[in-house]
């Protein structure tokens, strides 16, 4: 099936949209079962969208982003499988295995984005200093604007140029690049947690976060389980101690003796 | 040291104490509203943070009238915050009902440090794993099930979901904002102690954040004569799993407390990260 070009700018747009709602607002729309419907009403072939987006939709249903790790990128997954469903008459595997290294580079641009934004918080804390506020607001719609941006040239670049030409775009960006980039992203959050110390721990609350830390790493507590047995451990210090100045007095006194 | 500590507390009071209640059924709908834009500047360093000040930065601006506190209450905010999207909406309510109490920031802090990391936790069992796939499910076997696809499965699928969703959020909102409220008149009296034990619940959490969801991994194989020895596997896992994380993150601790600034400390990241996979040590 030939692709009118009013019909790659239509999915485009798709593209941007679910682009921004996988991060933000997340009416789920971004789903493969949702873009199945809408892909198929655009390029004018309603079935097959809907079944290869149905399709897709369980292969996806277990990639979801879980305590910050982002899976195969199943909404590039989606739409670009889908497309190419419709376009080349392909069977839905088939069809996904065509969007796998788009799904790889929309990762890349993803990491990008949020290495990217990392600086940008030290631009907004020196405008908090400065009270303006508004600027820092304002972050927010760029960061949209890039999802989606991200997203839309993701998907233009096959429907355009493609799958084959296409994916010797997406390849000529050196692996070393994305690759280091993920393994920077990979390593942030200790700045923000460092971050997170240099205000919170005192001298008293050093065992509690390599308990936390040793917990997690040698019995793979859960976080919840984790945070419970924090506040037992609180719960016990709360009612245990009573006042928050007696106690050390106390101390001094038994020392005496 | 008790008095030295007892400055410090004093030091993130609000200059203005006297509690300002600003919050109306209204504006807590509106602040639901802006939280769907909670992950709108993610980024690896501080994850929510700027997306969560966003979503109650007018709330804010009401209840602080001294430019001052409005100001350091949004550099507060502006730290490290990652929780689930749809169970941010408690946090906030609960936080919005502390700031109205001219809380002391360190137990606004302590708080949110405390519950953002479990709801994170529920958040993903209850909505990624539970409620998605029953609906998408449900949305895919009717299109998958007939003999004709059938178009009202995805639209099924986005109202079942989103009924969900918005309950979830509605109904969190207020609920945080109540149970806040209520709590205020005893941490008013308590604001130490509270403080202190949220510290502990924070840190304990923050410590299994470290070693959960900081990805550090060396790919490096020293070949002596015939043998090959992953340093990763064979050395670092061997003294401690997670050894690499613990260790990257107390040097940004160190590096911080020498006054390297957040933005050098990121720079240095990406370099490492770059370089490393250049020459092919990660």
């Amino acid at each position: 099936m030939d692709i009118t070009f009013g019909q790659i700018i239509l999915v485009t747009i798709w593209a941007f949209i679910i682009g921004i709602d996988q991060f933000n607002i997340l009416l789920h729309i971004h789903r493969p079962i949702v873009t199945g419907l809408v892909v198929g009403l655009i390029l004018g072939d309603l079935n097959t969208g809907l079944i290869t987006g149905a399709t897709l939709e369980l292969v996806a249903m277990g990639m979801v982003p879980l305590a910050g790790a982002q899976p195969p990128n199943m909404v590039i997954g989606g739409i670009i499988g889908v497309s190419f469903a419709i376009i080349s008459k392909l069977p839905p595997e088939t069809a996904v295995a065509i969007a796998i290294p788009f799904a790889i580079a929309a990762q890349g641009c993803v990491t990008l984005i949020f290495t990217a934004f990392s600086p940008l918080m030290h631009t907004a804390d020196r405008w908090a200093e400065e009270g303006r506020f508004d600027s820092i607001a304002s972050l927010n719609y760029l960061g949209m604007a890039c999802h989606g941006a991200f997203f839309a040239l993701v998907t233009f670049l096959p429907l355009y140029f493609g799958a084959a030409s296409a994916q010797s775009i997406v390849e000529s960006v050196p692996a070393w690049i994305l690759g280091g980039l993920g393994v920077a992203g990979g390593m942030m959050p200790a700045i923000g947690f460092a971050m997170l110390l240099k205000i919170m721990l005192k001298k008293e609350y050093v065992a509690f976060m390599l308990a936390g830390f040793i917990l997690v790493t040698y019995f793979g507590i859960s976080i919840l389980g984790l945070a419970v047995l924090g506040a037992c451990i609180a719960l016990y210090d709360y009612y245990a101690k009573g006042g928050q100045e007696a106690p050390k007095k106390e101390v001094r006194h038994h020392g005496g003796i | 040291m008790a008095e030295s500590e007892a400055r410090r507390i004093d030091a993130e009071d609000y200059r203005d104490r006297t509690p300002n209640k600003v919050t109306t059924k209204n504006s807590l709908v509106s602040m639901v509203f802006r939280s769907l834009l909670l992950q709108a500047s993610f980024n690896y360093e501080r994850m929510q943070a700027c997306g969560w000040l966003y979503g109650i930065l007018p709330t804010l601006k009401k209840i602080h009238k001294d430019p001052e506190d409005l100001k350091a209450s949004v550099k507060m905010h502006l730290e490290f915050f990652n929780t689930h999207p749809f169970l941010v909406n408690f946090i906030m309510g609960l936080i919005v009902a502390m700031e109205e109490g001219k809380e002391n920031r360190n137990t606004i802090r302590a708080v949110k440090v405390a519950t953002m990391g479990p709801l994170g936790g529920i958040g993903d069992a209850l909505c990624w794993l539970t409620f998605l796939p029953i609906t998408a499910g449900l949305g895919a076997s009717m299109v998958l099930g007939a003999a004709e696809p059938n178009p009202a499965g995805p639209v099924l699928f986005l109202i079942l979901f989103n009924i969900f969703h918005f309950a979830l959020r509605f109904g969190l909102m207020r609920y945080g904002y109540n149970t806040g409220v209520k709590a205020i008149a005893t941490m008013k009296e308590q604001t130490k102690r509270i403080s202190h034990a949220a510290s502990i619940i924070g840190l304990t959490v923050v410590g299994g954040l470290i070693a959960s969801m900081i990805k550090l991994k060396v790919a490096w194989v020293i070949t002596v004569g015939q043998a090959t020895v992953p340093l990763q596997e064979k050395v670092f896992d061997a003294v401690m799993p997670n050894l690499l994380p613990l260790l990257y993150t107390l040097l940004m601790f160190y590096l911080m407390k020498k006054n390297y600034s957040p933005t050098k400390l990121i720079f240095l990241t990406i370099l490492v990260g770059l370089a490393g996979k250049l020459i092919g040590i990660f």
